[in-house]
C-alpha cells in the first residue's frame, strides 16, 4: 500500500519547490438543493497550502470559501477535480487536519477539559497522554483556571479559545479555521489573532500551516502569507496576492494599510466593474440579496456625505461585513440609484431625488425603477393579463428559475417580494401563496 | 481480572481510612439500598413461583405495600425495556433513510393501537412459552405496560437524533469519532432533555391500564398477578369501598415518591444537557438529588467507578500505540441494516396476511355496528376534549401567568396528571349514580378524568412562556379581558394547546376502552361504543371482532391525526410560534 503513495508524492514534487501539504486542482462543485435544483458553488478552483505558511481565502459571502475548506479537509467530496494531502489523493478525511469552527461547535454538556479530551480519546491516545495534552492545550490558549467550566459560562472569545485548544491539542500539521473570529468581539479577535500567530511561529511544533477562511480584509492582511481572492456565483479564484510583509505585523502600519487598500481595489474591481450598469444588468440580472430598507439606508448615508463615499469606509464606519455592503451597493446600482466609479459609491441624480422625496414619492420612484427590471415587469404584465389580477407564487418562482437558473430561487423570491412590497407594486398573501397586483 | 479486584479493594480501604464520620445522608442511602435488596428478593420470589392463573388477592391494607412494590417493579422493568427499544429503534430510524420510510409510519400506527389490542396475542404466546411458571404472565404484563410507554419516547429520540446541529456532527467527523463515541458524546446527550420529559409522560401513561394489565379476563380464563392493579380490581369487583380507598392512597404515594425520588433528580441532572441558557430561567431543584450529592458513600463509589473505568481504558488503549486508519465498516452496517429491514417487512407482511384472514370471518353486520360505534365514540372523544378545554384553558392561563401560582401548582398538576384515572372511576360512578346519569354520557366524564390534565399541563407551560414584553405591551395599551385573550393569550398558547389536544384526544380513545365498559358495585355496566366493543370482544375471546374493532380504532386515530391535528399543528407552529 505504501508504494503507490510514495511514487505519487515524488511525481508531484517539482525540483526546487516545496511539496504542498494540501492542494486541490481544477475542483468544481455543485450542490443539489432539497428541491432538486442544482447550485454551482465552485468553478475550476486550484490552490495549495505549503508547509510553514498561512494561507487565507478571502471573498464575499456566497463565494464558496467554506466549501473549499471542507473539500480540502475531506468532509465534502467535490463533483469534479482532484484533492491531495501530502501528494496522496484524498480518500476520506485529510490525516493531518484539525478545524476551528465559526460557531465554535463545542459540546455544551462537556466541560472545557472534557471537550478537549473527547477528541484526544477519539484519536486513541493513551490515557496519560490525553490528560497531559489537554491541560497543555488549555494552558496554551490561556484558559488555565477554566478547566471545569461549561461552555455556557464562557464568553464568545473564550469559547473560541476552547475551540482552538481542541484543535491544537491534536498537534495538526494544518490548522483549518472557518471564519474563526467573526462571532467574537473586535478587541478579543485582535488578541486571539496575535496569540495564534505566536503559537504558529514556533517552528519546531505543529501546526506547520494555517488555512484561514475570512471576509475581513484587515484580518487577512495581518495574518496571511498568501491571500487567495475569490469571486462569487459560482466561486472561483480571482487573484492570488503574496504578502511578504515582515512579522510581527502591526494593523496600523503603513505597509499593512497599503495592502488593505490594494485588496480593496482588487475586490471592487471584480465585484463592481466600471461598465455602464444597465448593460451589465441586461445580461445577468441577478437580484442581489439585499433588503430594500438597507438599500434605502445606504442612500441616506451617502446623501449625508455629499452623495459619495469610499465603499470600504462605509463598511468600516457602519460596521458591516464588507461583502454584505458590496451586495447593497450592487443592488442600488442595479436600480440606477448609485454609480460606482472605482472604489466610490456615488448617488445618481435619481438616487438623490429619491432620498430627498417624501415617503409617497419614494415609492413612486422605487416602483418605476423596479419595472425597468424584466423580473418585475414580466410578472406585472402577466398579472395584468390575468382577469383576477392574482397569480400563484409558483408562477413567480418559475420566472425566477428561468431568468437566473444558478440562483437559490427561494432566497431570490424573498428578496423579490421584499422589493415589490416596498414599492407597493405587488401584494403577497403568504398563507395562500398568492401574488396580486396592488 | 485480579488486578481489577485488587485495585477496587485498595480504593475502598483507602476511602474507609479517609472518612471518619458517616453523615445522615449516608444512613438514608444505606437504608434505601437495603430496601431495594429486599424488594428485589421479593419480586424474584413472585416470578419463579408456580403458575397460578388466579392469585388470591388479600384485600387487607397490610398487603398493599408489597403489592405496590410488585407493581412498581413491573412499571420500572417495562420502562427499561421501553428505553432500550427507544434507543435501538429510534436510532435506526434516524440513521437509515431506507428503514426510516418503514419504521416511522409503523411507529405512528403502533402509537394509535390501543394497549388492550396487544393483550390476547401476548398473553397466549407467553403463557404457552412458559407453561410451568409465572414468568409468562409476568412478561405479558410487563410487555403490555411497555406498549403504553414506548412509542412517544421513541418519537422524541428519533426527532432529537435527526436534529443534532450540523456543526457538532462535523466535529465528530473531523475528529474521527467512532459511531459509539458519536452516540455517547453527541447524539445521546443532545437527546437527553427530550427523553427525560417523555420518560415522565410514559411512566404515567404506563400506569393508566394497570388494573387491566394485572388482572385480565380472556374468554373463560381469568388471569391475575399480585399487584396494586389487581388489588384495586378485586376491591372494585367486591364493592369494597375501604380497600379501594387504600389502593388509591397507595397509588398516590407511589406516584409522589417516583416524582420526588426519581424524576425530580433526573430533571435537575438533565439541565446540564441544555444547549444554551434561556427559556426557563428558574433553576429546577431537587432535595433528593442534593441528598445524594451530599452522601459520601455515593461520592466515593462514583469516584471509585471513575478510577476503575480510567484504569480499564488505560489497559484497553495501551496495546494500541498507533491508531490505524479506522474507517467505519459502512458496508457491513448497510448489509446488516438491509437484512434487518427485510426481516421486519416480512414480519409485517405475514402479520397483515394473518390479520386479513382474521378479519374475513367478521360478518358484514358487525362491520356496520362497528362503524356506528366508532362514530359514537369519536363524538365522545371530541366532547371530552372540548369540555376539558373549557375549564383547563382559563385555569391553565390563570396558573401559568401568575408566577406564584405556577410555582406552587405546576408540580402538583404534574403528579395529578400521572395518576391513573381508572382508579378514580368507582368514585366518579358513585357520584353519577347519585345524580342519575347514565353511562352513555357518563363515559364522557370518565374520559375527561383521564385526559383533561394533558390540556391543563400544556396550557400552563404555554402561559408561562408568554414573553414578558408582550404582556407589558398589552398592559401599557390597556388591552384587557376578552380582547387580551383574543389578541395575545390565545394565539400565544395555541401551539401548546394543540399539543395538549393531540395528547388528550389520543388518551381519550384509549380511555374509551375502560370508560364505556365498567364494573360498578360488583356489576358490569356498558354502553354502545367502540371502546366497549373492544372490551367485550376481549373478554369473550372473540378475536375476529377484537381485531376488527382495533383496526377501525387505529385507523380513526391515524386519520384524525393526519387530517385534523397535523394541519392544526402546522398552522400553530407557522403562525403563532413565538420561537421564531
Amino acid at each position: 500500500m505504501a508504494e503507490p503513495a510514495a511514487t505519487a508524492a515524488v511525481a508531484t514534487a517539482t525540483p526546487g519547490a516545496v511539496a504542498p501539504l494540501c492542494e486541490m486542482e481544477h475542483v468544481s462543485h455543485v450542490f443539489t438543493l432539497p428541491s432538486g435544483q442544482k447550485l454551482e458553488v465552485l468553478d475550476d478552483v486550484s490552490l495549495a497550502v505549503k508547509p510553514g505558511e498561512v494561507v487565507a481565502l478571502l471573498g464575499p459571502s456566497g463565494c464558496g470559501k467554506s466549501t473549499i475548506l471542507r473539500i480540502l479537509a475531506g468532509l465534502i467530496q467535490p463533483t469534479r477535480g482532484t484533492v491531495r494531502y501530502r501528494g496522496t489523493a484524498l480518500d476520506g478525511l485529510a490525516p493531518g487536519v484539525a478545524i476551528v469552527f465559526q460557531s465554535f461547535a463545542l459540546f455544551p454538556w462537556m466541560t472545557v477539559t472534557e471537550n478537549v479530551q473527547a477528541v484526544l480519546h477519539a484519536a486513541r491516545l493513551p490515557e496519560e497522554e490525553v490528560a497531559r495534552r489537554a491541560s497543555d492545550a488549555i494552558r496554551m490558549v490561556g484558559l488555565a483556571g477554566f478547566e471545569e467550566a461549561y461552555p455556557r459560562e464562557l464568553s464568545g472569545g473564550m469559547k473560541q479559545r476552547v475551540g482552538m485548544a481542541r484543535a491544537l491539542s491534536l498537534r495538526p500539521e494544518v490548522l483549518f479555521m472557518d471564519e474563526p473570529f467573526s462571532q467574537v468581539d473586535a478587541l478579543t479577535a485582535e488578541a486571539l489573532r496575535a496569540e495564534l500567530l505566536d503559537i504558529w511561529a514556533v517552528r519546531e511544533t505543529n501546526p506547520s500551516s494555517i488555512l484561514l477562511v475570512s471576509h475581513d480584509i484587515k484580518e487577512v492582511a495581518y495574518m496571511a502569507d498568501r491571500i487567495v481572492v475569490l469571486g462569487a456565483n459560482p466561486g472561483k479564484v480571482q487573484t492570488i496576492v503574496e504578502n511578504t510583509l515582515p512579522r510581527p505585523r502591526d494593523y496600523r502600519s503603513r505597509e499593512v494599510l497599503a495592502l488593505v487598500d490594494r485588496l480593496h481595489d482588487l475586490i471592487t474591481g471584480h465585484e463592481l466593474p466600471d461598465v455602464p450598469a444597465a448593460a451589465a444588468v441586461a445580461v445577468t440580472e441577478v437580484l442581489p440579496d439585499a433588503p430594500a430598507s438597507e438599500i434605502v439606508g445606504l442612500l441616506e448615508y451617502l446623501d449625508a456625505r455629499d452623495g459619495k463615499e469610499d465603499v470600504f469606509r462605509i463598511a468600516a464606519e457602519t460596521n458591516r461585513e464588507f461583502g454584505h455592503l458590496l451586495t447593497l451597493v450592487k443592488a442600488a446600482e442595479m436600480l440606477d440609484l448609485v454609480d460606482t466609479p472605482k472604489r466610490l459609491a456615488v448617488l445618481t441624480p435619481e438616487g438623490r431625488a429619491f432620498v430627498r422625496a417624501d415617503p409617497e414619492d419614494r415609492k413612486g420612484v422605487w416602483k418605476k425603477k423596479l419595472l425597468e427590471l424584466r423580473i418585475f415587469s414580466d410578472v406585472r404584465d402577466a398579472l395584468q393579463e390575468e382577469p383576477s389580477h392574482r397569480l400563484p407564487r409558483d408562477f413567480v418562482l418559475e420566472t425566477i428559475v428561468l431568468r437566473m437558473p444558478a440562483e437559490d430561487y427561494e432566497r431570490v423570491f424573498a428578496t423579490w417580494i421584499g422589493w415589490a412590497r416596498y414599492g407597493d407594486l405587488f401584494a403577497y398573501d403568504e398563507d395562500e401563496g398568492v401574488v396580486a397586483l396592488q | 481480572m485480579t488486578w481489577l479486584w485488587q485495585r477496587a479493594w485498595g480504593e475502598a480501604t483507602a476511602f474507609l481510612r479517609r472518612s471518619r464520620g458517616i453523615s445522615l445522608a449516608d444512613l438514608v442511602v444505606l437504608a434505601a439500598l437495603g430496601g431495594i435488596a429486599f424488594a428485589v428478593g421479593r419480586v424474584a420470589g413472585g416470578w419463579t413461583g408456580e403458575l397460578r392463573p388466579v392469585v388470591e388477592i388479600d384485600t387487607s391494607p397490610w398487603a398493599l405495600p408489597g403489592y405496590t412494590l410488585l407493581s412498581l417493579s413491573r412499571g420500572l422493568a417495562a420502562y427499561v425495556l421501553s428505553l432500550l427499544f427507544t434507543l435501538v429503534y429510534g436510532y435506526w430510524a434516524a440513521k437509515d433513510h431506507r428503514a426510516e420510510r418503514v419504521l416511522i409510519p409503523l411507529l405512528d400506527v403502533l402509537q394509535s393501537v390501543p394497549v388492550l389490542a396487544f393483550m390476547p396475542a401476548l398473553l397466549l404466546a407467553l403463557v404457552a412459552l412458559f407453561p410451568r411458571s409465572n414468568v409468562g404472565l409476568e412478561l405479558a404484563s410487563i410487555l403490555m405496560i411497555f406498549t403504553g410507554q414506548a412509542w412517544n419516547m421513541t418519537f422524541s429520540f428519533y426527532r432529537s437524533v435527526r436534529s443534532v446541529p450540523a456543526d457538532q456532527l462535523e466535529v465528530a467527523r473531523v475528529y474521527r469519532f467512532t459511531w459509539t463515541e458519536r452516540f455517547r458524546w453527541v447524539e445521546l446527550p443532545f437527546s437527553v432533555i427530550g427523553l427525560v420529559w417523555n420518560s415522565m409522560m410514559s411512566m404515567a401513561g404506563g400506569w393508566f391500564f394497570l388494573m387491566i394489565t394485572e388482572a385480565f379476563v380472556l374468554g373463560d380464563k381469568d388471569f391475575r398477578l399480585p399487584g396494586l392493579g389487581s388489588y384495586m380490581s378485586v376491591a372494585v369487583a367486591r364493592g369494597d369501598v375501604g380497600a379501594m380507598a387504600w389502593a388509591v392512597l397507595a397509588m398516590t404515594i407511589m406516584i409522589v415518591a417516583l416524582d420526588q425520588l426519581l424524576w425530580r433528580p433526573v430533571v435537575v441532572w438533565s439541565q446540564k444537557f441544555r444547549l444554551e441558557e434561556g427559556g426557563q430561567t428558574e433553576a429546577a431543584e431537587s432535595w433528593f438529588l442534593e441528598l445524594l450529592r451530599r452522601s459520601r458513600i455515593l461520592a466515593a463509589s462514583g469516584a471509585l467507578a471513575a478510577r476503575l473505568g480510567a484504569a480499564l481504558r488505560r489497559r484497553a488503549s495501551a496495546p494500541r500505540p498507533e491508531a490505524p486508519a479506522r474507517t467505519e465498516p459502512a458496508a457491513v452496517q448497510r448489509v446488516l441494516s438491509a437484512l434487518l429491514l427485510a426481516g421486519l417487512v416480512l414480519l409485517l407482511v405475514l402479520g397483515a396476511l394473518q390479520l386479513v384472514a382474521l378479519l374475513r370471518v367478521v360478518p358484514a353486520r358487525s362491520w356496520g355496528l362497528t362503524a356506528g360505534a366508532a362514530l359514537l365514540t369519536l363524538g365522545r372523544v371530541l366532547v371530552a376534549t372540548a369540555l376539558g378545554t373549557l375549564w383547563a384553558l382559563p385555569a391553565g392561563l390563570a396558573i401559568g401567568l401568575s408566577p406564584r401560582l405556577s410555582r406552587a401548582l405546576q408540580p402538583v398538576v404534574q403528579v395529578v396528571a400521572s395518576f391513573p384515572a381508572p382508579m378514580l372511576f368507582p368514585a366518579a360512578l358513585a357520584v353519577m349514580a347519585r345524580l342519575g346519569m347514565g353511562l352513555g354520557a357518563g363515559s364522557v366524564v370518565l374520559m375527561l378524568l383521564g385526559t383533561q390534565w394533558y390540556i391543563l399541563f400544556n396550557v400552563v407551560a404555554g402561559a408561562m412562556a408568554v414573553p414578558a414584553d408582550l404582556r407589558e405591551a398589552a398592559r401599557s395599551y390597556r388591552i384587557r379581558g376578552l380582547a387580551l385573550f383574543r389578541q395575545l393569550l390565545f394565539p400565544a398558547v395555541l401551539p401548546y394547546l394543540v399539543t395538549g389536544w393531540v395528547t388528550a384526544a389520543g388518551g381519550a380513545w384509549n380511555a374509551s376502552i375502560v370508560s364505556e365498559y365498567v364494573t360498578f358495585r360488583g356489576q358490569g355496566l356498558s354502553t354502545f361504543g367502540l371502546g366497549s366493543q373492544i372490551s367485550a370482544a376481549a373478554e369473550k375471546a372473540d378475536f375476529p371482532l377484537l381485531a376488527g374493532s382495533v383496526v377501525v380504532m387505529s385507523a380513526m386515530v391515524v386519520l384524525f391525526n393526519r387530517l385534523v391535528w397535523r394541519p392544526l399543528n402546522d398552522l400553530a407552529e407557522h403562525r403563532y410560534s413565538l420561537l421564531r
